[in-house]
């Protein structure tokens, strides 16, 4: 809304999700925002031919349907094609927990960094969002923003492409995560001796700041696939992956629940941790 | 066949004979469609970025040559530069990138995406208060595609009276997922439809110059390879073939004759 008042290109497309969220929007903008329906491919279309004549589109529905459904629309209409916009989802990860499998979305970063010119978002925080869509709706790329309905509440400082140190005791493991998950990361490693960094930006990766512990172990906690792929861009690492398995997720209730079941909870992860310790020998 | 798109579509064949790339019955059934289009939009191939332009797409993508063929005759380009089709380096891809080919608004190739372009393209103009024009032409086998009606059904809804979509009902479709009285499905999904011959340039003209208060589809009832009986009598075998040098002069001379 405040972006709006400033910026009369900028033009929302709902895919029939979050109508009554945008109701003020639509009040003071009625010519500026879209409920399309439920047609993703074509709601990803559509935003690359409004960007292509100049304007800023923002298109939002939810994760897997706008994100691994219109796959091929972001990669072509949007990337290939550069004209870019911003696609923002809601329903991360297992958010949706209660909904089952068919509305999970958890390969959605590790797809969408792998077409060219795209930038890809978990922003986990409220701040990040902000910052983060403030600074990049209107450069001209493909940029997904990954919501989720569980945020962390740790202030960190936020700038695009940058990670955060959370902590360094100079230990030899670090753990790194991204997003909403950093509250049970950092719950469970506060009193591990661990560095702990994380990310909001997981393409472009900040190369910098892993390859900077490279002479460390670096532990991956995520609550996706896309995370661990994009540190694996940095060469010469010792690195593995605690999140997700090689299989469907049959579980429902809350995001805490699947959390807990896979053993991302904070007690999990502390224990995890522990035994990654005490495995490494330091 | 008027003599521009008599020469057109010879270009067509001695390009794919040279290069051995080329749908060339696909580029023959839709050579009149695209000549009549750009004889009703606004365009200027001196300036192919001029702002007031209106916006020709192809989205049955697979037609490029057909498309740089008529493009090169409008004056876009010289047609010389189109004979490096399809080779390592050149500009002239069997589909087409917009930041190489003067004209090309957008890459396309992959079928059902170039429409829900066109919507999106379409609303930008209504947005902006233009009066400028978008023009897609859809195959009839490209529309099993869910996104082309998807694409149809949000073009409908939001009112894009500066939409044109041609159907090219070439009968490609017959090969498969048949799509039968295409009018009538169209007019199901609220669009102004009008049947025409898509050979005939007179009537397509006028019907491509109209604009009207809803979508406007116009169902270009062509023949794939129309031109040559060679494609017509032999379609499968010919959908992704080039000819070599005995066969380019048998199909000359059958266009010549107008075998069909």
């Amino acid at each position: 809304m405040d972006l709006s008042l400033h910026d009369e290109r900028i033009v929302m497309i709902l895919g029939d999700v979050s109508v009554y969220l945008f109701k003020d929007f639509n009040d003071k903008y009625p010519n500026r925002l879209f409920n399309m329906g439920i047609c993703e491919n074509t709601l990803i279309s559509v935003v690359a031919g409004l960007s292509s004549q100049g304007l800023v589109p923002f298109v939002h529905t939810i994760a897997p349907f706008v994100t691994e459904r219109s796959f091929e629309q972001i990669k072509l209409d949007m990337c290939y094609n550069k004209f870019g916009g911003n696609i923002v989802s809601c329903g991360a990860s297992f958010d949706y927990a209660w909904d089952g499998a068919t509305h999970h979305c958890y390969t959605d970063l590790a797809i969408l960094r792998l077409l060219p010119g795209i930038e890809v978002i978990q922003p986990g925080s409220y701040k990040e969002l902000d910052v983060l869509l403030r600074s990049q709706y209107d450069n001209g790329n493909t940029t997904y923003f990954r919501l989720s309905d569980h945020p962390h509440e740790i202030d960190l400082p936020v700038q695009f492409g940058k990670g955060a140190v959370i902590k360094d005791i100079g230990a030899e493991i670090t753990v790194m995560t991204a997003g909403p998950l950093l509250g049970n990361v950092l719950e469970a490693c506060r009193d591990l001796p661990v560095n702990l960094i994380y990310f909001h930006t997981i393409k472009p990766i900040d190369r910098e700041l892993v390859a900077r512990y490279s002479r460390t172990k670096i532990l991956v906690i995520h609550d996706a696939f896309g995370l661990y792929e994009a540190i694996c861009e940095v060469p010469n690492l010792r690195v593995s992956y605690h999140g997700l398995s090689d299989e469907f997720c049959g579980w429902y209730g809350a995001v805490h629940d699947i959390r807990r079941k896979l053993g991302l909870d904070p007690k999990s992860l502390k224990e995890f941790i522990k035994n990654t310790i005490e495995k490494t020998g330091s | 066949m008027i003599p521009v798109c008599k020469e057109i579509r010879k270009e067509i064949l001695k390009i794919s004979n040279a290069s051995g790339h080329g749908h060339i019955p696909t580029c023959f059934s839709i050579v009149e469609i695209m000549y009549a289009v750009y004889s009703n939009m606004k365009h200027y191939p001196k300036n192919p970025l001029w702002e007031e332009r209106d916006v020709f797409l192809l989205s049955k993508g697979h037609a490029a040559l057909g498309h740089y063929c008529t493009l090169a005759k409008l004056g876009y380009f010289d047609i010389k530069r189109v004979y490096s089709f399809g080779s390592f380096m050149s500009d002239f891809g069997c589909h087409a990138d917009r930041f190489k080919v003067p004209g090309i608004e957008a890459s396309t190739g992959s079928l059902g995406h170039g429409i829900g372009l066109a919507v999106g393209m379409a609303l930008a103009f209504k947005l902006k208060k233009t009066d400028r024009r978008v023009f897609v032409v859809i195959g009839d086998g490209e529309s099993n595609e869910g996104t082309i009606w998807e694409a149809v059904m949000v073009a409908t809804n939001v009112g894009l009276d500066n939409l044109t979509i041609i159907y090219d009902n070439n009968m490609s479709h017959g090969r498969g997922l048949q799509i039968r009285n295409p009018a009538e499905r169209f007019r199901a999904f609220s669009c102004e439809v009008v049947e025409v011959d898509g050979h005939d340039i007179d009537a397509l003209g006028p019907e491509i110059a109209k604009r009207g208060n809803k979508v406007r589809v116009v169902v270009a009832n062509t023949v794939k390879g129309y031109g040559c009986k060679t494609f017509v009598q032999d379609q499968y075998a010919w959908h992704r073939r080039s000819p070599n040098d005995s066969e380019l002069e048998m199909l000359l001379r059958e266009l010549d004759e107008e075998t069909i």
